[in-house]
This record gives structure tokens, sequence and C-alpha cells, in this order.
């Protein structure tokens, strides 16, 4: 494998978790967190397709890759449909307000 | 299920266990809109369950009368009707009888009677089961059934916060307990893959020294914690919440024996374990002298009495501690009969006045004659007065300790008989005797079928020692791994006559009683002792031993709470956290 | 030859049952608009608990194939199914703790708007659950694993009116996909290492342990232990559970965390190579679990937040079971982990039914969505014998007295602990007996409550229990004492899942 495409993907991927997590720890927007799940599910997805050119299994790393997309899609989906019941119903999309369920 | 061959002592068995378990279900299906059909069917299958008992008396037997095949890491549910068990299973399931016709009128126009008399009922079973059973896994089951059912019944009346505090009090501290039986039971499983009892005692020498001393001490802190000895002594006078019928079978006559039962039935194994005998004395000792303490200066009569019970618990210990089986069984018998009329002719009074309060009471017993002859009856076993069962059983006891155990064991033991006789007569006289210390509205005396159950208790308290000749032939012939020297009733009499420990020891309970009707000149001499008073009445602190670890639990309990934040990210951060923690851990580890 | 089709049909029935039980309402629906209620509204209940009742032959049929041959595959298209005893494990009690609650939701879910939905998200859920039993590579596991989520999440905010629900809809959500993330990132390196995904596979070519390998079974015990609410990841557990419908809770607590549990066993099983570290992080987190859930469970007064607190805990007795197996070969710790799952989802299930019965006849029917606290349930017992009697033998059993279902289980685990001699495991042991003790500190109050004469205001003014509360129940308290006097009864279905699960860690 090509030591530069090896490092650029590696870049990539830490770059997509790296701000997937700190979103997920730091957003204080519900929207912002899906955006950030999102962005997580994207990096794993690059280390799939990278992992199946590694093994030369591309079809198999794609076909994995369109799954993965369709079951993140349902996720955000049903994430945003909450969000919409969440404003709707609790007035705010701040997660420090959604914090009536403790201990 | 069962490839269990069905002989008569196997029938037997499973009726004795099953009849009451029968019974609990019946009264507590017909529900409590029919009081009278449940007196009726508590009565009559208490009963059955008391004939079938004794009818098991002509057929002890060492061998294993009934297996139940369950495979697997449960072991055979195997029972066996040897002295031991039928003596203690005819103990639960006629003293039970006479409680439950005692509760007829105690309980008389209860709402939960159903309940009530269920677990009554569920108990009796489970305490047979716990005897019969040679299996330590059911053993086990029945001890936690026992449990449940004191629990359920101490906090009978659920209203009242102090009963259901009592009954969970209870429930924790012989579960705690309880722990030392379940690990000795699974060693002895994981080394010699049986819970059979007897195959234990035969092999008990194939354990490694520290597993069977692992084993020997965990048996002591079970039985420790379920006769409540020291230190668990605590719970059993917060149990005094429950209807006194109960205070009465439960926790005077049966349950809090099954601990002295266990160490008594394994004491053939463990006798060899290093410090083992010289700790179950001092656990007898200390419980003996600290509960005739309390019950010097407790005023609420049933706790009095519940003291009583934890010293006279503490004697039963001591015998076996000293290698006296015979004469810490013959004392748990003459203790249950006089402990239970006792407690049921408390009861009683009790119901006749309101009160458990002693100061309130005085001069009762030109209004309640029977009930004071039969708890003078009881009281006189109790002090260890001759000619009553009491006194022979506690003289022979201390015997045993003079000649087999440590001089100091027995001097403090000997002390501790003059304190119970100073507190009995200080119990006797402040509830029957006196002038009326209170305007209390008395009912008169108790009415029949509280009769019913005192009067047999009562001629009981006579007579039961002269069962000690056919009992210990019983134990001979079916306790393989014991060794009992074998008496008749006759010998065991003049051997007790004819001991210097008698003399001695009813010196010194004349000592208490005397010290009880000269206290006026005995004032100036009292004053030093008033700390110790105060202590006594503290119950020496361990209340607040207790009070402060479950505070601690509490309090920890109350601060972890604070970590369920409700935030989101504090949760993912949880998650990340983990990951990191346990990457590290693996990465160091590998 | 029977059995291939019959697993086919054991997967596909509760996914058909699903579009069935939401267009049927959808139908019916458009007939009763008049606002009158009458009986075509428990059509799609009713169907659901048909199907998921007659999923059970098929199922037998592949139990005898089973006990035969152990293990019964069928290979559709490019996805092999894979029926072993731990899936025949998972999926008998999904389906049988799954009829319970769809017989018991017809009620409880009658009044609800969507109720349609309710039933197709359950059986999707239960279909999912079963589809991760049957799983034989690795993708597939997750792609399972994320349909159970996913439709577990939707049914935890199935009360989307409710802030509370919806709260806890999004911790849910938020908190699954993070951990189903981690799960992808450590298939994505077993992937990169072996090359495959099949399961087999990894398994035969996986020798011994590599950075990338070591890095992937910490992903995976973190990423599937968000759904087993292992500590400290167990921050949605308590919220989820308590809000979901009660039929919900009971399906959540009784099976889905547990089907996490089966996930983990089969991920970390095609990495078990000689180190057993697997099985001593199961140990670690068990001890955790029990210790953290009974604390959080001590001093709650909401009901249904005490029995999610305690589920923590018992999932602590399970992994202590299975951490013997893992890591000392030690098949009563299987087998007891096994049989504390299905006892767990017997007394669990009904304990958060009959939770589920008292919230809806003291809050729900008026109209209420606040929570049950202990103090409602004063004086229950009068005027629910019933329900009160099955919460107390329910929460009696959790906390292990005898003879009742928990305690056997929990007991077979203890046998496996002492069987290592291993004094930290003896430890461990005492330390879980000692913590069942610790629990009955919460349960036994609770019982007693339910026992007081003098009932509190709200059940006094409760409406009554419904038949299809009362039966569920009846049901559920009979089995779990009949298991206490028996335990043995459960071996056909604890057996061939401990052996599955030995041969998965290599004895």
């Amino acid at each position: 494998m090509d030591f530069s495409l090896f490092s650029g993907v590696f870049i990539l991927v830490l770059g997509l978790l790296g701000i997937g997590f700190y979103g997920l720890l730091a957003a204080r927007n519900l929207i912002k967190v899906i955006v950030a799940l999102q962005l997580l599910i994207k990096g794993v997805i690059v280390i799939f397709i990278m992992a199946a050119h590694y093994n030369n299994q591309i079809d198999l790393g794609q076909s994995v890759a369109f799954t993965i997309i369709v079951a993140d899609t349902i996720v955000a989906v049903i994430g945003l449909a909450l969000a919409v019941q969440v404003r709707k119903h609790i007035g705010t999309l701040d997660l420090k307000k959604l914090t009536t369920l403790r201990r | 299920m069962a490839s269990a061959n069905f002989t008569i002592p196997a029938n037997l068995i499973l009726l004795t266990i099953g009849l009451p378990w029968l019974g609990a279900l019946l009264v507590w299906w017909i529900g409590n809109s029919h009081p009278k059909a449940q007196n009726i069917l508590a009565v009559a299958f208490a009963l059955l369950s008391g004939v079938t008992a004794l009818a098991l008396i002509p057929f002890a037997g060492k061998e294993t009368a009934l297996t139940i095949s369950v495979g697997g890491p449960f072991g055979d549910f195997t029972f066996v009707a040897d002295g031991l068990g039928i003596f203690l299973a005819a103990i639960a399931t006629v003293i039970g009888s006479l409680a439950v016709i005692f509760s007829i009128d105690y309980m008389h126009g209860d709402h939960q009677l159903g309940r009530y008399y269920a677990m009554v009922l569920f108990f009796i079973g489970a305490m047979a089961g716990l005897v019969l059973t040679s299996n330590m896994l059911l053993a086990f089951v029945f001890w936690e059934i026992t449990a449940f059912c004191s629990f359920d019944l101490i906090s009978f009346n659920n209203d009242d916060p102090k009963a259901v505090a009592g009954g969970i009090k209870a429930l924790i501290m012989t579960q705690l307990g309880g722990i030392g039986l379940l690990g000795g039971a699974l060693l002895v499983y994981s080394y010699l893959g049986t819970y059979d009892i007897s195959t234990f005692l035969a092999g008990a020498n194939k354990l490694p020294a520290n597993v069977l001393s692992l084993m020997a001490f965990g048996f002591l802190i079970a039985a420790a914690a379920k006769s409540a000895q020291f230190p668990f002594q605590t719970w059993l006078p917060d149990a005094m919440e429950a209807p006194t019928p109960i205070s009465a079978l439960i926790h005077a006559a049966t349950m809090v024996n099954a601990g002295v039962y266990l160490l008594a039935r394994f004491y053939p194994a463990f006798e060899q374990v290093p410090g083992w005998t010289i700790s179950v004395i001092i656990v007898g000792v200390l419980t003996a002298l600290l509960g005739a303490l309390m019950a010097m200066v407790a005023n609420d009569l049933k706790r009095v009495l519940a003291y009583s019970t934890v010293s006279q618990l503490g004697y039963m210990v001591y015998a076996v501690g000293v290698g006296s089986i015979f004469s810490s069984q013959f004392h748990l018998l003459s203790h249950s009969v006089f402990k239970a009329l006792l407690f049921l002719a408390a009861g009683a009074v009790i119901h006749s006045v309101g009160t458990r309060d002693m100061m309130q009471m005085g001069g009762l017993g030109r209004r309640m004659p029977l009930v004071r002859l039969v708890f003078i009856i009881g009281a006189l076993a109790l002090a260890g007065i001759p000619i009553l069962n009491g006194f022979w059983s506690k003289e022979l006891v201390l015997e045993s300790g003079m000649s087999d155990g440590p001089q100091w064991a027995y001097i403090i033991m000997v002390i501790t008989a003059g304190l119970t006789a100073y507190y009995t007569a200080r119990c006797v006289w402040l509830v029957f005797y006196g002038q009326p210390r209170s305007d209390l509205h008395g009912h008169g005396d108790a009415p029949a079928a509280m009769s019913v159950a005192l009067i047999p208790l009562a001629i009981g308290a006579f007579l039961t020692e002269l069962l000690a000749g056919p009992f210990i032939r019983m134990l001979n012939e079916t306790l393989p791994f014991h060794s009992i020297h074998e008496l008749s009733t006759l010998e065991i009499f003049q051997d007790v006559i004819t001991a210097p420990a008698t003399l001695v020891a009813l010196a010194v309970i004349a000592l208490g009683l005397l010290a009880w009707f000269t206290r006026g000149f005995l004032k100036g001499l009292s004053r030093p002792t008033q700390g110790l008073v105060k202590i006594a009445a503290n119950s020496f602190g361990f209340d607040s031993i207790n009070n402060s670890i479950v505070r601690l639990i509490q309090v920890c309990a109350e601060a972890l709470r604070n970590t369920q934040t409700g935030m989101i990210s504090w949760n993912v951060f949880g998650i990340v956290g983990g990951l990191l923690i346990l990457l590290a851990i693996l990465l160091i580890g590998a | 030859m029977y059995a291939n089709d019959a697993l086919i049909w054991l997967i596909i029935a509760p996914m058909l049952a699903s579009p069935l039980a939401y267009f049927s309402g959808k139908l019916v629906q458009r007939k009763i608009n008049t606002g009158k209620r009458n009986w075509t509204e428990y059509i799609p209940g009713v169907l659901t608990t048909l199907i998921l009742i007659s999923d059970l032959i098929p199922l037998s049929i592949c139990a005898q194939t089973l006990l035969d041959k152990g293990v019964v595959s069928v290979t559709f298209g490019q996805i092999t199914f894979h029926l072993d005893g731990i899936g025949f494990l998972l999926t008998t009690v999904v389906l049988a703790l799954g009829s319970i609650v769809s017989l018991y939701s017809l009620r409880y879910m009658r009044e609800e708007v969507g109720e349609e939905k309710y039933y197709a998200l359950l059986t999707a859920m239960i279909g999912s659950i079963i589809g991760l039993g049957c799983t034989s590579d690795l993708f597939n596991l997750w792609v399972w694993f994320e349909a159970m989520a996913i439709t577990t999440v939707m049914l935890v905010a199935f009360y989307r009116q409710q802030p509370a629900a919806l709260e806890s809809g999004v911790k849910y959500l938020v908190q699954s996909a993070t951990g189903s993330v981690l799960v992808l990132i450590a298939i994505s390196l077993v992937y990169t290492q072996v090359g495959s995904l099949s399961l087999d596979v990894i398994r035969d070519s996986v020798q011994s342990p590599s950075l990338l390998l070591i890095t992937a079974g910490a992903l995976f015990f973190i990423g599937f232990g968000v759904k087993i609410a292992l500590v400290p990841l167990h921050t949605w557990l308590p919220d989820a559970h308590s809000q979901a419908p009660s039929g919900i809770s009971a399906m959540l607590s009784g099976i889905v965390i547990e089907a996490g549990l089966v996930a983990l066993l089969r991920a970390l099983g095609s990495l078990f190579f000689t180190g057993n570290q697997w099985g001593y992080i199961l140990l670690g987190f068990g001890a955790l679990n029990m210790l953290v859930g009974n604390l959080m469970a001590l001093r709650q007064i909401e009901v249904k937040r005490m029995l999610a607190y305690s589920s923590l805990a018992h999932v602590g007795y399970m992994l202590l079971g299975l951490g013997t197996a893992a890591a000392f070969g030690q098949f009563n710790g299987a087998a007891g982990g096994f049989f504390h799952l299905a006892n767990h989802a017997l007394m669990k299930g009904s304990a958060f039914l009959a939770a589920g019965a008292l919230l809806y006849t003291l809050h729900l029917a008026k109209g209420d969505h606040a929570p049950l606290v202990v103090d409602d349930l004063a004086g229950a017992a009068k005027r629910y014998p019933v329900v009160a009697f099955a919460l107390s033998v329910a929460v009696l059993g959790l906390g292990g007295l005898p003879p009742l279902a928990g305690f056997m289980s929990k007991w077979q685990i203890f046998v496996a602990g002492f069987e290592t001699k291993n004094a930290v495991v003896i430890v461990l042991v005492i330390f879980a007996a000692l913590n069942s003790v610790l629990s009955l500190a919460y349960y036994a109050p609770l019982v007693n409550r339910m026992y007081r004469e003098k009932p509190s205001h709200l059940v006094e003014t409760g409406k009554p229990a419904s038949l299809l509360f009362t039966f569920p129940l009846i049901l559920m308290t009979i089995i779990t004492v009949i298991i206490g006097f028996y335990p043995t009864l459960l071996n056909w279905l604890t057996y061939p899942a401990a052996s599955s699960l030995m041969a998965l860690f290599g004895a």
C-alpha cells in the first residue's frame, strides 16, 4: 500500500473520530450531537473501505459501507425526529436543560 | 422428578414438611373473610404435622430416608430422620401447634389473618425441613425460608415503622450470617462433590485444613447470626415487635435454635479445627453474660424475655463448645418449653392490658391467677430451680462445662445463672406483684384457647426432663459421628444431684434471688454499677455500631446517586472514559 | 431438513408480523374512527401475540435438530444463519417473554394513540433479537444489533408527548449510537487484521494476541457494554427503563440487555486466544455492576427506576457466571449465567409488568403520567392482591430468596465460583452474596409497603386491574416458584447454551 495514501486516510479518520467525540462531549445542542454521531460513523466507513482495500476485497467493503450508510441514516432520521418532538414538547434543544431524569 | 422410595419414614417426612405448607396455601386461599374457617384449618394442619413428626420417632435411623434426585450442581435432595432432626422437628411442630392455638384468641379480629397463618404454617414446615434434611443446599434453602417467615411475621403489622425496621434488621442480619453457611456448603461441594452432611462428616479430613477451618468459622458466623449470638445479638430484641405467639414460636422455641442445631450437627467435623471450640465457648459465654446483664435492666416485658433467650442460647452454644452435644440439646428442649410458656403467658398479659412496659404493670396477679401461675412455673424453670426442667438441663450444661471447659468460662456461666435468677424474680415481681403502677384496664384472665396452649406447656415444664434417657438413647443410636455417652434418665438425675457443680450453681441462684428481694439494702452497693446499667440499657453499644454501618452504606448510596447527572455529555464521557481505562488495563496487562 | 425451513420461518415470522400488525391496526382504526371502542381495536395485538406464540413451533422443530446435531444452519443468499445453543436460549427467552408482553399490552396499550406502531416495533425488535442470536458473521451481528437498538429507541420514546420519555429516548439514542460506532471500529480492526468477517474464520485464524486485536476486544467490550449497561456505561438504563411503556421495560430489562451480552460473547468468542483476560474483565465488570446497581437502587423511591438499577446488579451476576466460564472453563458458570439470564427475564419481566399494572391502574388510567413511587404502593395488596403478590414474589426472587427461581441460578453461579478454588473468585462470590443481602434491603421494604393495612390515597381511588394484567402475572409467578422447587427444569435450555459457550471459549 502506498504510504502517503495510508497516512492521509489515517489523518482523515483520526480527524473525523476526534471531531465526532469532541462534539459528543462538548456540544450543547441536540442537532450538533446528531451531526457528531454522523461524523463518527463516516470515520468508521472510511476505516472499513481502507481495510477492504488492504485485504483486496473492495466489493465487500462497498456493500458494508452501503449497509452502514443505511443504518446510520435511520439513526439520524430518528434522532432528528426526536429533536423535533423535543423542540415541540420541551421547547428547547439545549441538552443542559434535558436533565430532569437524574439520580 | 423423583426416584424416591416411599417408605413409611419418607412419607412421614414429606407429610411433616408438606402438611403445614398445604395448610398455608389453603388458609391463604380461603381469604380473610372467613376467619373461623381459617382458625380451624390452621390449627388442624399444625396439629396434623405435629402428629406426623411424633410418629417419626419410632422410625429414627441414621440412613437416608428420602432421596429426591435433582442432579447438576444442586445434588440430591435427601432427608434423614435421625434423632437430632426428629427431636427438633417435633419441637417445631408441637410448639407450633400450641402457638397456632394460642393465636386464635391473640389474633382475634385481625384483618390479615390469612397472611399470618400462612406464614406461621410455612415457617413450621420449613423448620421441620431444615432439621430433617441432610443436604446442605436444602438446609440453606430452609434456613432462608425460616428467615423470610421470621421477617414477614416480625413486620406483620406493616403500618408500624418500628415493626418494619425490626423485621428488615432481622432479615438482613440472619442473611449476612447465612453467607457463612452458603460458603461452607459450596466449599464442601467443590471439594467432595456432594452436599450430603453424613458424607462430609465422614470425609471431613479429606478437606485441606485451611478450607475446613474456613468452613468451621463460616458456620459459626451463620449460627451466631441465626441464634442471636455475640456480636449479632441485636436483632432479637428488635424482633419483639412481632405478635407474641410468633415471639414464642420463632424467636424462642424454634428458629433461633437453628444456629445451635447447626453447631451441634457439625461438631464432629469441626472439633479438630484449631481455635474453633474455644471460639464457640467465647461466643457462648459472652452472649450469655451480656444477655443476662441486658435482661436485668430492660423494662419492656418482651425484651426481658428476648434478652433472656439470647442468654440461654449462649448456654447452649457454650455447651456445644465444651463438647457436650447432649446437654446443649437437652437445654434446648427445656428452654423451648419454658420460654414458649413464658412468652405465651406474657402474650396473655399484653393482650389483656395492652402494653409491654413493665413499669406500667404491677399487681396483675390478682386479676389473672392462671397466667400468674404458669408464668411463675416458667420463670422458676428459667431460673433453674429444682425440680423443673430448666434446673436439670442447666445443671447438666454447667457440669460438663466444669469438667471439660476452661475454668474462667465456667465461673462466668455460674455467675450468669445467678443473674438469671435475679432478672427472673424482678420480672415476675414487676408484672404480677406489688401495687398497680398505672391505671390499666385488663380484660382479666386468659381466654379459652390461650389456656389450652398454656397448660400443656406448664405441665411440660415439670416433665420434659423425664425424656432425657430415651432422647440420649435415640441420639446415640442415630448419630454415628457424634460420641455420646448413653445414660438413663435416672443416671442423669443422679449425676446432676451428686455433682458438686449443682450445689455451687444452686447457691449462686439463691444469691441471685436474694439479691432481688433484698434490693433495698443493696441500694448503696449498686451505686458503682450505675455506669454498667447505663451501658447495658444501651445494649453495650452494639446497636449504635449497627446503625452506623447502615448509615455509612446509605450515605455511600446517596453520594453515588450524584453520578447519575442526567447530562448526555457526562454519559458519553462515561463511555469514553471506560474505554480508555479498559484499554490501559489491557495494554499494561498484555 | 425440516429444521432448515423452520429456522427461516423462525426468523422471518416476526418480521412479517411487524407490517401485518401495522397495517391491520391502520385498517381497523379507519373503521372505528367514530370514537366508540369495540373489540376490533384488539386486532393488531391479538395478531402479534398469536404470531409470536406460533413462532414457538418452528423453534421447537429447530430444537430437535439442535439437540441431535448441536447446530442448525441455513444459508440465505450470502448470509448464513447459525442457530447454536446460545442462539436457542436467546430465541426461546425472547419469544416467551415477547408473547407474554404482547398479551399484557392488549390492555395496557389499548388507549394509546399509535397502538399499531407499538406492535409493529415490538415484533421488529423481537425479530432482530432472534436474528442476532442466529448470526454467524461479525458484520451481520452489528446489523441486527443496530436494528434492535433502533426499534428499542423508538419504543422507549413511545410516549412522544411526554418530556421525560423524549429525554430518555434522546439519551438512549446517543449512547447506543456511540456504542455501536465503537463496535464498528472494532469490527473494522478485526477485519483489517484477519481479512474476513465470518466468526468461524476469525476464530480459526486468530492464534495470538496482537495490539490490534486487543484494542478490538476492548472496543467490543465498551461498544456492546453500552447495551449491556456495564458500569460506567449504564447511565441510559434507568432513564429508558423507567420511561418506556411497562411492557417494553420488561423486554428491555429481560432480554435486550442480555442480547447485548450474547453479542459481546459471540464477538469475544471469536477473539479468544490463549490468554483468558476477557474472562477476568467479565468478572471485574460483574463485581462493579453488582455494587453500583445495588447501591443506586438502595435509596431509590421510583419503583420502575429501582427495578432498572437492580438490572445492573443482575447483569453483574450473569457476568460473574460467564466470567468463571471464560476465565476458568467452568461449565457450571456458563450454565448458571444463562440460567440466571432466563430467570432474570422471568422475574424482572414479572416485576416490571406488575409495577406497570399498578402504574396503569393508579396513574395512567387517570390520564396522569407521573412516575410510580414506593409510597403509592401502600396497601396495594388489599385492592390488587394478585398484582401485589406477583410483584412480591418477583422482587423476592430477584433478591435471591429460596425457594424461588432467582436463588437457584445464583446458587449455580456460586458453585462455579467455588469450583475454581481460586481465592479471588471465592472472595468475589462472597461479595456477590453480600450484594444479594444488600438488595433485600430495598426489595423487602417494597413488599412491606404493599402489605400495609392503610391504603394510600391513590390505591383507594385506583381503577380495577384487568384480567389481561393478572393472567400473565399469575403465569410468571407460578413458573418462578416451580423453577425454585425444581431447578433442573430449564436444563434443556441452559445446558446446550453452556456447551456452545464452552466451545467458543476453547474448552
